[in-house]
């Protein structure tokens, strides 16, 4: 996932590289999104998130959608 | 996850945190009185979550959300640095030490400078977008283009 300062910059991006148009979140979103994913990384009590929670923390900052979603 | 993977991973964090950089396969054995075998397998282990991801030579690639190899997202906080493997990643070591950050990031598309600063937990730009390449139910197959 990449930082680009505009819409047409992402346009030109997968134009270049010839990849279809992806997803996309707010810069804030995606500080929100690291918060809910790294928080905890350093707890000795650390699991991965299971999909289901991952699904949630998406949920939660607003990531719906079919784009989103963990399992096919 | 073993009691053994739980250990090797804060010990790999605890590594990258001190010396600001991934310590390597024997490095980790020699650390925790472990055989290289028993190593490289828990390295596996914990790379089935995708937290960790190794380097086709074993070597660590990735510890999630630091990267072992440089890109283009270093992450500065106090007097130290490191690289986050994306975006995500990136705020994410700030998310993860609780501590301010520079991120000196540009725009992926023309290299424009984008730099990011958190500051007593809040991300003070607000212009800029983040795109995902790939549908999340396929990031990992395609890592780097995600």
């Amino acid at each position: 996932m990449l930082l680009f300062r505009s819409e047409l910059h992402i346009d030109r991006w997968c134009q270049q590289w010839n990849r279809p148009r992806g997803g996309t979140m707010t810069l804030a979103q995606c500080w929100q999104l690291a918060r809910e994913w790294y928080a905890d990384r350093l707890s000795p009590d650390w699991r991965p998130k299971t999909a289901g929670e991952a699904q949630a923390a998406f949920a939660r900052i607003g990531l719906t959608g079919e784009f989103w979603r963990l399992s096919r | 996850m073993t009691a053994h993977d739980s250990t090797l991973r804060l010990y790999v964090y605890d590594h990258i945190l001190r010396h600001e950089q991934t310590p390597s396969v024997s490095e980790i054995a020699k650390a925790l009185k472990a055989s290289l075998r028993e190593t490289r397998a828990a390295l596996v282990r914990l790379s089935e979550s995708h937290a960790f991801m190794l380097q086709e030579d074993g070597e660590l690639w990735r510890a999630a959300p630091f990267s072992a190899v440089p890109t283009p997202f270093p992450v500065r906080v106090g007097k130290k640095s490191w690289y986050g493997n994306c975006i995500w990643d990136a705020l994410g070591i700030s998310a993860m030490l609780a501590k301010d950050a520079d991120i000196n990031s540009t725009c992926a598309c023309c290299n424009f400078a984008m730099p990011l600063h958190i500051r007593s937990g809040k991300l003070k730009e607000k212009a800029g977008i983040v795109h995902f390449a790939v549908p999340a139910c396929r990031w990992y197959e395609d890592v780097v283009f995600t």
